[in-house]
């Protein structure tokens, strides 16, 4: 176990730093800089690339990386090119927006998945369960953007029971404020995100259900919803923890979508504007600590997976 | 198995966020005001205004971008003298000035009793000093307008410069970011800090978020009639109307004209247009073929219907040339290449020019009702549009930098920026020695009016060589709550001057 765990965090810091460089170049592939959007639209060209010099944007490409890995090995992601603000301190801060709306769609779309899924898949077969299957692949495939006008309409315009857009102020010192800004837009994720999961949940239940030891407990007097539920489960609960990881990189895509259309000061929106900043070195930070987490939860799942699967410690 | 998945996910994100674009800002002048309510102001009041894009960083020295004008000048910062609503020069941290009759020395008198937001008086010496690095510092915005000012000296209570050769823009150029006068050597990081004298202080900068300034109470004019005023940036034209049906903000700028009736249904909102200095340009790089061919470039102006796209915006108003009805040297050039498909289509025979094909290359911050409209208008007439959308960054380096391309859309805000033309090396690839003789007349002219006739006359040669096509003139669309007034309504991408802002107590 030791020695898997050990083999496994090997390959997560060389997953780190094959992305690094990976996150990098193609980043310097894009056209136009920092400079150029700095002087802007009149601006003689020796003035650019006086603005270049000042950046620091005149050094080689390959300097410019040792220099950002160099100071990422102790912790340092720099500061940002335009305001000087250390890139660490703001992801902090934009945090505050995006890990509570990334953790609110999860438990959302696990209050979906779990009993609809578990519930869709006793009734297989019959026309509730039918129906809600069915009902899942539709909601599943409807965009994000979409999804989240049609909340805004219904609960902000028409009911006005929640803001519209933006993030209050105050932040988290008006919790009351800050959670119900942060609702509708988890709601987006969250049914959207529920809904694909659900069926997965469903799928997993039902290949449980073909296992030998629940036919064994059906065979010994349990009804097979109860076989299903008692022994059944905790063996589609493994893959669903796989997958809820995997749920995890799908939240955080949705959340720079969501984040746009809400004005919320999350990291997403912040990836957006930076990248249309071209602010480089800032991207390339957040990028990298958005990346490590995804590997971080892959490896933690992984790690879950022999703890709590007898059959994958017996391989090992 | 497993493993392989999240890597692939997390490059899968990564090459998300790289596919991922945003914008940059445009920019327009206050305007005469928002008829006011009735009731008192609430002079504890918070007004909260939508604006579209935010600022990269507040330093109003170097960093380029109408979203740092709009809010900072004449809020925040002041200059010697300011524009007013109708693009009038009026004294502002000067009492009063006076110039020349060779138009060679310009006095101006510093107000006394005048202090920064950091309770530092302002003296004449500061003044100098903010003219001074500012004409000396080539990495400063406009630093160049400056150029012709051989001294800059205080004299007691006034300050003189000195020019080698009249400079008919110079005042105008004073009440942007070359006039703003900061405190000496201020040790503020003007990057996320301020320091001005003018009725609003930077009180907080929640970056890509929102900015907010709150009243000056030791402001040395007239005081902001509000207590706070919070800027809101939001990109997304339906969130900003959602967010104005709910309360959320109390002024819309940079409103969508086609949503005037939503915003306008349940009474709480009026839609106020304004004029704007905001030029739609087609640029036509007249260094490529088909293009070099001046009846080509006649042809594609006539074969596009500006009524048609200012009907589709459902706010501005056509404009035949590159000066607008707000700056000086306007002329209505509308016979000079009126819509005609037919004429357009004989123009391109003539010029042996059959199914060519265009590539229009357009920041991808604009929508795209006018790239659609340019397809089908020029198909009409034989030609294939291809459209190009890129981010911002990617048109800077691209177009304006390199200028390597055939067609290209932006819009241009500024005002009083023929300069352009008379350039050679601006991207518009437009090399008259005429216009530019003309243009260089009208600097060194000491006559208002004879500046703007030279101006008219070198804007008729740019039109009549079809050097670009302009697709209209914005309009400045605002939407303001029927609790407030003091809103200005003119060119408000360039100015949003909120001095008598005010929200009603009800």
């Amino acid at each position: 176990m030791i020695r898997y765990a050990l083999t496994r965090a090997a390959l997560l810091v060389l997953g780190l730093l094959v992305a690094s460089a990976l996150i990098f170049f193609t980043l310097r592939v894009l056209p136009g800089d920092v400079a150029q959007l700095v002087a802007g639209l009149d601006a003689p060209p020796e003035q650019v690339a006086a603005v270049r010099e000042r950046l620091g944007l005149d050094e080689p490409v390959w300097t410019q990386y040792l220099t950002w890995l160099g100071g990422i090995v102790t912790g340092d992601l720099g500061a940002s090119q335009l305001t000087g603000t250390p890139v660490a301190s703001e992801l902090m801060q934009k945090a505050q927006v995006t890990v509570p709306l990334g953790v609110m769609s999860l438990v959302i779309a696990v209050l979906i998945a779990l009993p609809f899924g578990v519930y869709s898949a006793i009734r297989r077969g019959r026309a509730d369960g039918t129906a809600l299957s069915v009902g899942a692949q539709a909601i599943a495939a409807v965009p994000v953007v979409w999804a989240g006008m049609m909340l805004v309409v219904v609960f902000a315009v028409w009911l006005g029971w929640l803001p519209a857009q933006g993030f209050p102020r105050a932040g988290w010192s008006n919790p009351g404020a800050a959670f119900r800004s942060l609702l509708l837009p988890a709601l987006t994720i969250g049914v959207v995100e529920g809904a694909m999961l659900m069926r997965f949940v469903r799928s997993a239940t039902l290949q449980a259900a073909g296992q030998d030891y629940v036919r064994t407990a059906a065979a010994k007097g349990l009804t097979r919803s109860q076989a299903l539920l008692r022994h059944g489960l905790p063996g589609a609960g493994l893959s669903i923890i796989t997958v809820l990881g995997l749920q995890v990189a799908g939240i955080l895509v949705g959340a720079v979508v969501i984040e746009q259309l809400f004005s919320l000061p999350g990291i997403g929106r912040m990836l957006v504007t930076d990248v249309g900043n071209r602010e480089l070195l800032k991207v390339q930070g957040e990028l990298l600590v958005l990346t490590g987490f995804v590997l971080v939860v892959g490896f933690v799942v992984d790690l879950l997976h022999r703890v709590i699967d007898p059959r994958q410690r017996e391989a090992a | 198995m497993l493993r392989r998945t999240t890597l692939a996910v997390a490059a899968l994100l990564t090459a998300g966020a790289l596919a991922l674009s945003a914008c940059t800002s445009g920019g327009g002048t206050p305007g005469p005001s928002v008829s006011a309510s009735a009731a008192a102001p609430d002079t504890d009041a918070s007004v909260t205004i939508r604006l579209t894009l935010g600022p990269s960083n507040l330093d109003v020295r170097e960093t380029a971008g109408s979203a740092l004008d709009q809010i900072l000048i004449d809020n925040v910062y002041q200059g010697l003298v300011a524009r007013t609503p109708d693009q009038q020069i009026v004294p502002a941290l000067a009492s009063e000035y006076d110039v020349s009759a060779d138009g060679l020395t310009y006095t101006f008198t510093v107000r006394e009793g005048v202090t920064f937001h950091d309770g530092q008086e302002l003296t004449p010496a500061d003044v100098v000093w903010s003219l001074q690095t500012a004409k000396d510092t080539p990495t400063y915005r406009d630093s160049k307008r400056l150029a012709g000012i051989t001294s800059i000296a205080a004299n007691g209570q006034d300050v003189v410069l000195t020019l080698a050769q009249p400079d008919s823009t110079l005042l105008w150029n004073l009440t942007g970011r070359a006039g703003l006068i900061f405190k000496t050597d201020d040790a503020i990081d003007r990057k996320t800090q301020a320091n001005g004298t003018g009725p609003f202080v930077l009180d907080t900068w929640k970056q890509g978020d929102s900015i907010t300034f709150v009243r000056n109470e030791d402001y040395w004019g007239e005081k902001a009639q509000v207590a706070e005023v919070v800027f809101a940036y939001v990109p997304d034209t339906q969130a900003a109307l959602n967010g104005a049906l709910t309360g959320e903000f109390d002024v819309v700028a940079g409103f969508d004209a086609t949503l005037t009736n939503e915003i306008e249904a349940n009474g709480d909102f009026e839609v106020v247009v304004g004029a704007s200095t905001d030029k739609g340009t087609l640029a036509i790089n007249s260094a490529k073929a088909p293009l070099s061919d001046i009846r080509v470039r006649q042809a594609l102006r006539q074969a596009i219907d500006k009524e048609a796209i200012v009907e589709a915006l459902a706010a501005g108003t056509t404009m035949y040339g590159p000066i607008p009805e707000l700056d000086p040297g306007y002329e209505d050039l509308g016979e000079v290449a009126p819509f005609d498909p037919e004429a357009a289509k004989k123009l391109l025979e003539e010029a042996g020019v059959k199914d060519a094909t265009l590539t229009l290359t357009i920041p991808s911050h604009y929508p795209t009702t006018v790239s659609q409209i340019l397809v089908s208008n020029l198909r009409e007439v034989g030609i294939t549009l291809k459209v190009n959308q890129v981010e911002f960054p990617t048109w800077l380096q691209d177009v304006y930098t390199n200028k390597s391309y055939e067609l290209s859309f932006v819009l241009h805000t500024e005002a009083r920026d023929f300069e352009n033309w008379a350039n050679p090396d601006y991207y518009f690839n437009y090399d008259n020695p005429e216009v530019q003789r003309l243009y260089a007349e009208s600097l060194t002219a000491t006559d208002a009016d004879a500046a703007a006739d030279l101006l008219k006359q070198a804007a008729r040669i740019v039109s009549e060589d079809h050097a670009a096509d302009w697709l209209f003139n914005g309009a400045s669309v605002v939407a303001v709550g029927t609790h407030i007034s003091g809103v200005p309504s003119v060119n408000v991408n360039e100015r949003l001057n909120l001095a008598e802002l005010a929200k009603s107590s009800e």
